[in-house]
């Protein structure tokens, strides 16, 4: 499993988010994301070779009018 | 305690009949469900705020027009609850938290106004998991809400107020929302119908995010007509959601009534495993009864769905994390801890896996895509167990209930959970019937067939 520590923890939200952890809060998230990173890894193995994120131009276009027509 | 008022025992469709029919009235229906809500929601928490006088004031509205031959639809002078994500101008908001525990929006949600419009009286708005970031509904701020099938245990999450006020009649059809499946898990708890339409199939205007590319905002209800009669009011293109779709609306109720003679259905090899011995035996005899309403089943196998928990995850908490930065920052102890520890994990999550993550569902729905070319619909459980207990910390949300829904709200597939049967302990156990965007025709076909079949279930002793 990855090796994420209490005290990288910490220092990620510190420095990424200005958020500090607990002592606790830091060893349980350290365990948690261990986990989700190790198992997001697999996410790496995929072929995902031209396969487009499912983000729309018609969206944008149609929330950018819409923010246009509120003003 | 007085029994509880006949008029509880109708559903939407036969409420229709009778208040279009002048039989029974609005005001006496919302009096009923009033009544029911003080006998039993102090043990339930189904709510979080009920609206009692502006309920009566709707109701007495109602009245007056079904009197003077104003009909507006099947919801006219019904009673419903909203899960307390979605926004009532006016009334307090709280998304179920402490840090909202005082907004008051200042306009409707779109399924509010839809709803309105449609001449539904609302009961109030119902107790859910914090923020919708949970599956219990074990809310440490407005109280935990209980499986009205035995109080011990949770009603599901995170619209788990929606569920519970179904079986425990204290509304006649509630709106709940699902990001990794809560409307489908507390529909499976509770022993009801939860119905996540196709994403962007209803506005989501007005509704608190979780995770914008996953939220959905649905039905549950009693029945599957039910929940076609709702979407049939909510659905539909709205200008305010710019993700909302310009598909077509249909009539969901065209094709319910009938039976499944030369449809075939495809059970998902790869989500029937690691389910508990009564999941398993409700979900072999449900596949029995569609055979024998003339539906050919057979195995079919998706194997990105294998991950589609994790590819979920990901992109909820990451877009989750987003919504929640400011107020972790500024209020981390007003969270509950669950919530707040769910925010803290997700500050672990880089870029690239959440765009990964974002491709990922593009494979996933394709090949859910290839196994609908030959099927009108799939199948699965809702969960792996009935509902545990709450406050049990051993329980694994992730392995025995997201496993399951999660991997549809990463494609957006409708999908409805309906009961299969109650357990020998008499606990509520159900399955998912999941089809091909934006055919919720067919998915509710399905369910209503199966559910006609299969019968009525008896309802908690609340």
């Amino acid at each position: 499993m990855a090796k994420l520590t209490a005290n990288t923890a910490k220092a990620m939200a510190r420095e990424l988010y200005g958020y500090e952890l607990s002592d606790e809060s830091a060893a349980e998230v350290a365990a948690a994301a261990g986990a989700m990173i190790t198992r997001s890894r697999k996410l790496g193995n995929l072929d995902l070779s031209g396969v487009q994120p499912p983000f729309g131009y018609p969206t944008l276009i149609a929330e950018a009018e819409r923010i246009r027509k509120r003003g | 305690m007085a029994n509880p008022s006949p008029l509880l025992d109708f559903d939407v469709a036969a409420l229709a009949q009778k208040l279009r029919a002048k039989e029974i009235s609005p005001v006496e229906l919302t009096e009923a469900y009033l009544d029911r809500i003080e006998a039993v929601d102090e043990r339930i928490a189904s709510y979080i705020t009920v609206t009692a006088d502006a309920a009566r004031a709707m109701a007495r509205d109602a009245e007056k027009e079904i009197a003077g031959g104003k009909w507006r639809g099947p919801f006219h002078g019904v009673p419903i609850g909203l899960k307390d994500l979605c926004y009532t101008k006016g009334v307090l908001t709280t998304g179920g938290s402490k840090i909202l525990g005082e907004f008051v929006p200042n306009h409707d949600s779109t399924v509010w106004t839809r709803l309105s419009a449609a001449g539904a009286v609302l009961l109030g708005k119902l107790n859910l998991h914090e923020f919708a970031y949970g599956a219990t509904t074990n809310n440490p701020h407005w109280g935990a809400c209980r499986n009205p099938y035995d109080l011990e245990r949770i009603p599901g999450g995170s619209s788990g107020g929606s569920g519970a006020a179904i079986v425990a009649r204290t509304a006649a059809a509630t709106i709940g929302t699902d990001t990794g499946g809560s409307i489908r898990i507390p529909a499976a708890c509770c022993g009801c119908v939860g119905l996540k339409q196709t994403w962007s199939r209803v506005s989501r205007y007005g509704v608190m995010p979780l995770s914008d590319s996953l939220d959905h905002t649905g039905p549950i209800t009693r029945t599957a007509r039910d929940a076609a009669l709702m979407l049939n009011v909510i659905a539909g293109y709205d200008p305010n959601d710019a993700t909302s779709s310009r598909e077509p609306v249909p009539d969901y109720t065209g094709r319910l009534g009938g039976d499944l003679k030369g449809m075939r259905v495809g059970v998902i090899r790869e989500l029937n495993t690691g389910i508990s011995p009564p999941v398993a035996r409700a979900f072999a005899a449900a596949q029995k009864q569609l055979t024998s309403l003339g539906a050919a089943v057979e195995e079919v196998s998706i194997p990105s769905l294998v991950e589609g928990a994790l590819v979920t995850m990901v992109v909820l908490m990451a877009e989750a994390l987003e919504f929640h930065e400011q107020w972790i920052r500024e209020r981390p102890g007003d969270y509950g801890a669950d919530v707040r520890s769910l925010i803290e994990t997700s500050m672990t999550i880089t870029a690239v896996n959440y765009i990964r993550a974002q491709r990922e569902r593009n494979l996933m729905l394709a090949e859910a895509l290839n196994a609908l070319q030959d099927h009108a619909v799939l199948l699965a459980p809702s969960q792996a167990t009935a509902a545990p207990k709450i406050g049990d910390g051993s329980y694994d949300m992730i392995a025995n209930m997201v496993r399951f829904t999660g991997p549809f709200n990463a494609t957006g597939q409708p999908v409805v959970s309906i009961p299969t049967g109650l357990s020998d302990e008499g606990l509520p156990l159900s399955m998912q019937i999941i089809g091909k965007p934006f055919d919720e025709v067919a998915v509710l076909q399905v369910a209503d067939a199966y559910e006609r079949a299969r019968g009525p279930l008896p309802l908690p002793k609340i």
